[in-house]
């Protein structure tokens, strides 16, 4: 069943749904990325984008009251379909997640050796001491000090930056062909931020995994990964190579964003660029594009339908505006 | 910095050191009450014919004709030689007596802590695991009107139910543990059923809500996301969080239990301490009284110390001091 | 992008999911009916209040130890016979009611006496903390160490059944409970910016507990109000029960049960009644406390 031409990761037309006390919350329309083996991809956007959602459809990990629609391979084998068990135990096996919060990521009952030993333990089936030694073999990669002592602690005797990297840890147990980071490093203090981002890279680079970082953080995106998707009111506005996206966005809200980043060539007291208004309502969704009313070159059509998608398949681009930038440098920066 | 063992004994100290003014007040109520009774205790062990010099002279003997405080005094300073005293009537040592009687009701009340702990806690998971859904409901429902029903009309429907229309358990009586389990078994089992009922109930919703708040957190979210199986979430990750609030629940119960379970063992027969402290207060039986007394306040400030401490055993992160 | 989502299998549902938000179809069904059973809890107990009241009033209830009939004659469709007649010959119905009065008389005068008298120093023991604070803290402590109806019942064995004693003593011992819930609350409250302006504006403390303290411990209070009434109830029921509650005549719902476990092999509809009273009351009480409380977190947690 498995297609070795086929992307890593294949989602289309994903679609999430959840029923809440005060209505339909339409969290993700009509999602589609793919994802090759060995790429990164950054997946971006503001709190409230779905950007959390869709990696928690995609994993099947979706709420109760959350109804999903679209279809999702991976590695060739369709996902959605599958029995639940069944799923689980296919997907657990390929794919790392780590999440945001180190501090609630952990059991805080459970030593860190077990909470990272246990995926290999099932999935691989391997015996107790083998699965030890694979965790203190790990915990020694991802720069954990004192592997043999740390094994048995517990997660409250670690630092922030060190739970995470036990999370890594966890992630990696089964060499995973994917691995996840929602929001990884957001938690975390800015000069430890950057050791992990580090880590992450060199664990991708060394077993040619995929990976998928989630951030709201472009600064995180731009020299790390290979493609970017930007992710606004439950879709995706635009997807293209990283170095193209931030050369030249087409898409107006990824420009906005691009804009509003604080940039190490600004002079001194740059005024930095807002985006003016509120972030959509999922309860509420518009029919045309989401960004539309705070777009500042919105048409009427904008908010009536929604724009078809543009391929550019020069910088593997695709994005779906009615009026996208031109392919000029961005306006200076203003100056005080 | 002081080590744990230090920290452990001071905690113990202080909990202890606590719980003996409560002791002191109600021993010393215990004490005064005989006062309100009509007439003095030794008119009652002599009976109505006795002749005011025989009273006189068992006054003086128990010192019943002293005041109060003295009376207290005494009892006490007899205590802290461990000595309890003897039964009004048939002078057996009080000490002993109570040995006897609260082995009877440990017994019945341990087994309905486990039986409602085996009830409660998979049917938590299980409601758990789908919040809302017909299972949840059901047994919410139910366990909302069993926690309705008193203990005495639970035994009277129980032993309706099981002693005289299926005839399957003995409606009284009382075979100890040591001369014969089975017979023992049997008898112990109304009893234990009724404490249960409403145990269980109680157990399940805590243990339910704490389940549904613990099934929330991140670190299940992950164990979902790592493949591992159900069962073994729910049981390694998921279980262990949950029960602190059990345990809390569960201490609570069980000092509730030594006292007030006499509802149950009158009723059924059954010679626990709870039986014993009632027909001893019907017959102004005072030594007993007090004994029994003690070791219930005892037994509170005992229970309470195990439950904190017992917090830290649980959750690593708990400290005990 | 833009296609129309295609029409897809079912999608396979795990079984882990314990979140909050309920299942998608039956959550106005179930709000609905937990509505229902609030309102039908609060019905119930405003039916039973005014039965209690104007128990004479009824028309065709006979007087409770008046006999009406057979001896234990089955539940039958008039009036009196509603819940079947008793060992006596009287209206089970027409006990029952008149027990209620008797429960409820106590427990409404016990929670009267233990919320008034333990509000008043739970308010003084958490605003000036010290010695009134400990005290307070050993009078709780030493109540909540035994259940209060061992205490009760030496108390009636050393001075003989009344209505009065059990009213009373049940009165002193509930202070301690509502003087820790007050003092908790006056504690947490104290600390809240409205409290320290009162303070800035030079309010008198009289002023202040009376008028900006007390309105926010009420809601508290109240939700707390109906369980405990539920435990009195119970407490005297179990009183009754074992023979150390109201004594004869009044009819008391613990008392019927005890006195009808003899004839539980003939005629074991005989406790129908009474069960059903006690547990309909306990667990109506018991409804409405929790609906109280529920409202209270909703409101505390838009802060």
């Amino acid at each position: 069943m498995s297609d070795p031409d086929a992307p890593l990761l294949d989602v289309e037309d994903l679609s999430c749904d959840i029923d809440t006390p005060v209505g339909v919350a339409r969290v993700l329309r009509n999602v589609s990325l793919r994802l090759a083996q060995g790429r990164t991809l950054g997946l971006v956007g503001e709190s409230g984008s779905g950007k959390s959602m869709l990696i928690k459809s995609i994993l099947d990990l979706a709420p109760r009251a959350a109804r999903v629609t679209g279809r999702v391979m991976f590695e060739g084998v369709e996902l959605t379909g599958m029995r639940a068990a069944e799923r689980r135990k296919f997907v657990g096996r390929r794919v790392g997640v780590v999440l945001q919060n180190p501090m609630t990521s952990l059991n805080p009952v459970v030593h860190v050796g077990r909470q990272i030993e246990e995926s290999a333990r099932y999935h691989l089936k391997l015996s107790k001491a083998q699965a030890r030694e694979v965790a203190i073999d790990l915990m020694a990669r991802v720069g954990l000090p004192d592997p043999r002592d740390s094994y048995s602690h517990y997660p409250h005797q670690f630092s922030g930056g060190m739970k995470q990297r036990v999370t890594i840890a966890a992630a990696l147990a089964c060499e995973p062909d994917l691995l996840i980071a929602d929001e990884a490093t957001t938690a975390l203090d800015v000069t430890v931020q950057k050791d992990i981002l580090d880590l992450l890279q060199m664990i991708q680079e060394e077993r040619r995994m995929s990976m998928i970082l989630v951030t709201h953080n472009l600064g995180i995106v731009a020299g790390r990964t290979d493609e970017v998707a930007v992710m606004y009111g439950g879709r995706i506005v635009e997807t293209a190579r990283t170095n193209a996206l931030f050369r030249s966005p087409r898409h107006r809200y990824t420009d906005a964003l691009l804009a509003a980043m604080p940039r190490a060539d600004h002079a001194a007291h740059t005024t930095l660029r807002t985006i003016a208004g509120q972030p959509p309502d999922p309860l509420q969704p518009l029919a045309g594009c989401p960004f539309a009313p705070r777009c500042p070159v919105a048409e009427a059509r904008c908010a009536d339908s929604m724009p078809p998608t543009t391929f550019e398949a020069a910088d593997a681009r695709a994005f779906a505006c009615y009026v996208p930038r031109t392919l000029v440098a961005p306006p200076p920066a203003e100056v005080h | 910095m002081r080590s744990t063992r230090v920290l452990y004994l001071r905690a113990v100290g202080l909990r202890l050191l606590a719980g003996v003014p409560v002791f002191v007040l109600v021993t010393f109520a215990a004490t005064a009450l005989s006062d309100l009774m009509p007439g003095s205790a030794a008119q009652t062990i002599l009976g109505d014919s006795a002749t005011p010099q025989q009273i006189a002279t068992l006054n003086a003997q128990y010192g019943y004709d002293q005041p109060l405080l003295v009376r207290y005094v005494g009892w006490l300073g007899r205590l802290l030689r461990g000595d309890l005293g003897q039964t009004l009537y048939s002078q057996q040592s009080v000490f002993g007596l109570l040995l006897e009687r609260a082995a009877v009701t440990f017994e019945i009340a341990l087994l309905a802590m486990l039986v409602a702990l085996a009830i409660a806690i998979p049917l938590a998971m299980l409601s758990a695991l789908a919040p809302g859904g017909p299972l949840d409901q059901l047994v919410r429902g139910v366990s909302s009107v069993m926690l309705s029903v008193p203990i005495f009309v639970t035994v009277v429907v129980l032993g309706f139910i099981f002693a005289l229309v299926l005839r399957w358990l003995p409606a009284t009586g009382w075979i100890a543990l040591t001369s014969d389990p089975l017979g023992n078994l049997r008898q112990v089992a109304l009893p234990v059923m009724c404490i249960s009922v409403s145990q269980a109930a109680y157990f399940y919703r805590v243990t339910r809500n704490e389940i549904v708040a613990t099934l929330q957190e991140d670190f299940v979210l992950l164990a979902r996301a790592k493949g591992i199986p159900t069962a073994y979430i729910l049981l390694r990750h998921v279980l262990r969080p949950s029960l602190t609030p059990v345990l809390a629940v569960f201490g609570l119960s069980m000092t509730y239990l030594l006292g007030g379970s006499f509802i149950v063992e009158s009723y059924f027969a059954v010679p626990g301490i709870g039986w014993t402290l009632l027909s001893a207060v019907k017959i102004h039986d005072l030594p007993t009284v007090q004994g029994i007394l003690s070791v219930v306040v005892v037994v509170y400030v005992l229970v309470f110390m195990l439950v904190d401490i017992g917090y830290s055993v649980i959750d690593p992160r708990i400290e005990i001091a | 992008m833009i296609a129309e989502p295609r029409a897809q299998p079912p999608q396979a549902r795990g079984t882990l999911r314990g979140d909050a938000v309920a299942a998608h179809r039956s959550r106005s069904q179930r709000l609905g009916a937990a509505q229902l059973l609030d309102w039908l809890a609060v019905t119930y107990l405003v039916l039973v209040v005014l039965a209690a009241l104007a128990a004479e009033y009824l028309p065709g209830l006979a007087a409770p130890t008046a006999s009406v009939g057979e001896f234990s004659q089955a539940p039958t469709l008039t009036v009196n016979g509603l819940l079947g007649t008793d060992a006596l010959g009287r209206s089970i119905f027409s006990r029952v009611i008149y027990g209620a009065r008797a429960s409820l008389a106590v427990a409404c005068i016990a929670t009267a006496i233990s919320l008034t008298l333990g509000l008043a120093l739970g308010m003084l023991a958490g605003f000036y903390r010290g010695l009134i604070e400990r005290i307070v803290d050993l009078y709780a402590n030493t109540v909540a160490s035994l259940p209060p109806i061992l205490l009760i019942l030496g108390l009636v064995a050393a001075t003989g059944p009344s209505l009065f004693t059990i009213t009373a003593s049940l009165g002193i011992l509930g202070i301690g409970t509502y003087a820790r819930i007050t003092k908790g609350g006056v504690i947490a409250q104290a600390e809240r910016e409205y409290v320290l302006a009162a303070r800035a504006l030079g309010a008198k403390d009289s002023r202040i507990l009376t008028l900006e303290l007390l309105p926010n411990l009420l809601p508290t209070l109240t939700s707390v109000v109906p369980p405990l009434m539920a435990g009195l109830i119970v407490t005297e029921g179990s009183l009754s029960f074992l023979g150390y509650g109201i004594p004869p005549p009044t009819p008391s719902w613990g008392g019927m049960i005890a006195g009808s476990t003899d004839l539980l092999n003939r005629f074991p509809l005989l406790i129908f009644g009474p069960i059903l009273a006690i547990v309909l009351t306990v667990f109506s009480l018991n409804t409405v406390g929790d609906r109280l409380a529920r409202r209270i977190s909703l409101r505390e947690g838009q802060l």
